[in-house]
């Protein structure tokens, strides 16, 4: 008796554990996104009638060049920062990972600091940083007779982008190190040594033993680092507005502006099943690359 | 340990070693130079008065430090409300969030039923969906639940949280079916398993998550910036951006409310930083 008891709880104790998760995920993502998808096609200013239109939020949406050009920036600030994050992420990885280093705590923690630190306190001081007539880095650039002129980081499209993108490159740095640092701990020390036994420097280790051994992890840091890039919204929203010229407008900020400064709730909405597309198409690659390798 | 022992012999032979391990401490030296620096810019500008901002030359540390920075945002524009709000809303939405995800990674892990599998696709496919891309009829549905300007229609979203799942399924797979096998002989109920048995075994794994659940719900900004809109109710991320004026931005109120933003993080994180490192790094490759 005690025992059927028991066994039926068992049969039912799951479903309990796992329902209050079921439930908050139908009512504030599932519902949600499909509620997104109906109102993507009509238009809706939020509060007033849902007009419906068909496509008609989609095909304004691809010939509206904000749309391309958010899509376009995001590509530009992508490879103003991947390569030389994930560069200097394994140097400075494959130094952690090395028996002479000092400091390796310090350090660790140094790198990693700015992942947590909040992205609007330090959006901020980068606008300090980067003012053209009175920032830091102007006059420091200045006073080292770097350059004559201030540069206008924040102000012209092509340094707006650069900045946007170093800032970017700032807060993730580290958290890639960390993830390679994984990766080069899994390396066996033996082939570093029958390497230096057979007298390879130790740049030609790194460019024959360590990056072949890292490859995965690398392409997954570019996987991580491709749906980063295309979620940007608060760096460019603190920064930049999005400005000048648009220039460092993103889908984030673009889907924000259409919705919560416009009210166009249909396009916006458009825009963001297409967002849902292109964040699913980038997911689904990355599951296949890591079940080909697994 | 003879590896070691062969590697340092090899290391300290010549001096072209002690060369390029300097450099490398130098090299490592500069990149921390660069990722520490804007924290001390905000330090020093979080004490200028606001005319010590922008100048050429720069004030590195100013000559009188301006704490009434602190205490206008604390008289003036309701800063200790908004730290509480912030303090509030990271610590009880980690806390729901560790009970949820840790009750489902159980089941996962430890319960066989019918559906199991598909299920746990379903978690796993939740992932695919940005929260991004579904804050337009979030909005109209927040308009006829009352959770606009509610601290609750930050966190309930966010309760619904796929990689935790994942984070504590791991931690559960590890537990001995031993324990609870036992347990349930003794005639223990199932729910007093997850309350006397799991969760105690649970401590490591709801120290990395929470850990990462509390800093990305304090420095959270976009969704609670759409639906967080008197002053009374902002948290600090929200409140700093509303502290700018199109015509005068007080930079260094700005400043100031970044500290009080960044430092009780610093602290926490410096405490647990073996647990947000590690919690961090498992989550991302096993998530």
């Amino acid at each position: 008796m005690k025992a059927s008891k028991l066994n039926k709880q068992m049969l039912v104790a799951p479903y309990i554990y796992i329902s209050p998760y079921f439930i908050l995920f139908f009512v504030f993502s599932l519902y949600p996104i499909l509620y997104s998808i109906y109102i993507s096609l009509t238009d809706w200013n939020g509060s007033g009638e849902k007009l419906f239109i068909g496509f008609e939020n989609y095909i304004q949406l691809f010939s509206d060049n904000d749309f391309w050009l958010s899509l376009w920036n995001s590509t530009l600030i992508f490879l103003m920062y991947v390569p030389i994050m994930l560069f200097v992420g394994l140097i400075l990885a494959s130094m952690l990972n090395s028996n002479w280093m000092v400091g390796k705590g310090f350090f660790r923690m140094a790198l990693f600091v700015p992942n947590f630190v909040s992205v609007v306190a330090v959006s901020f001081v980068f606008i300090l940083l980067l003012n053209t007539q009175d920032g830091l880095v102007n006059s420091v650039l200045r006073s080292i007779g770097l350059i004559d002129n201030p540069i206008p980081w924040l102000e012209s499209p092509w340094w707006a982008r650069f900045s946007v993108a170093m800032m970017v490159l700032y807060r993730w740095l580290g958290y890639n190190m960390l993830l390679l640092l994984t990766g080069l701990q899994n390396i066996s020390k033996d082939l570093y040594e029958a390497a230096y036994v057979d007298g390879a420097t130790k740049i030609k280790s790194f460019f024959f033993i360590t990056i072949p051994l890292v490859k995965k992890m690398l392409l997954f840091c570019t996987v991580l680092s491709t749906i980063g890039t295309f979620s940007l919204f608060t760096e460019p929203f603190i920064l930049t507005q999005g400005g000048p010229l648009n220039s460092t407008l993103t889908p984030v900020l673009m889907l924000y502006r259409e919705s919560f400064q416009n009210f166009n709730f249909g396009y916006a909405s458009s825009i963001a099943v297409c967002f849902f597309i292109l964040m699913m198409v980038i997911s689904l690659l990355q599951m296949r690359i890591f079940d080909d390798k697994e | 340990m003879e590896k070691t022992l062969k590697l340092k012999a090899a290391g300290t032979s010549g001096s072209k070693h002690i060369w390029s391990s300097s450099l490398a401490f130098v090299l490592m030296a500069v990149v921390s130079l660069f990722t520490l620096f804007p924290l001390f810019w905000l330090f020093s500008s979080s004490l200028k008065d606001i005319s010590e901002i922008f100048v050429n030359p720069p004030i590195w540390i100013p000559s009188t430090l301006h704490w009434e920075n602190f205490r206008e945002l604390f008289v003036e524009r309701k800063f200790g409300i908004i730290t509480w709000n912030s303090f509030l809303l990271s610590t009880t939405s980690t806390l729901i969030a560790l009970i949820f995800c840790s009750l489902a990674g159980f089941a996962f892990a430890k319960y066989k039923f019918k559906g199991k599998q598909f299920l746990f696709v379903l978690v796993l496919a939740s992932l695919m969906i940005p929260h991004e891309a579904t804050m337009v009829p979030l909005f109209s549905i927040y308009k006829n639940m009352h959770l606009i300007d509610n601290i609750w229609g930050v966190i309930l979203p966010d309760l619904a949280n796929a990689f935790g799942i994942f984070f504590m399924r791991q931690y559960c797979m590890s537990l001995p079916d031993e324990m609870m096998e036992a347990a349930r002989i003794d005639g223990c109920n199932e729910f007093k398993i997850f309350r006397k048995i799991v969760l105690p075994n649970l401590r490591s794994g709801f120290a990395g998550l929470g850990i990462i659940l509390f800093v990305k719900q304090w420095n959270n900004f976009l969704w609670p910036s759409v639906i967080l809109r008197s002053q009374e109710n902002m948290t600090l991320s929200v409140a700093l951006k509303a502290l700018e004026d199109s015509n005068n931005t007080p930079y260094h109120l700005i400043m100031a409310g970044s500290v009080i933003s960044v430092l009780p993080l610093l602290i926490i994180v410096l405490i647990f930083q073996k647990q947000l490192i590690a919690g961090m790094i498992d989550g991302a490759i096993k998530g």
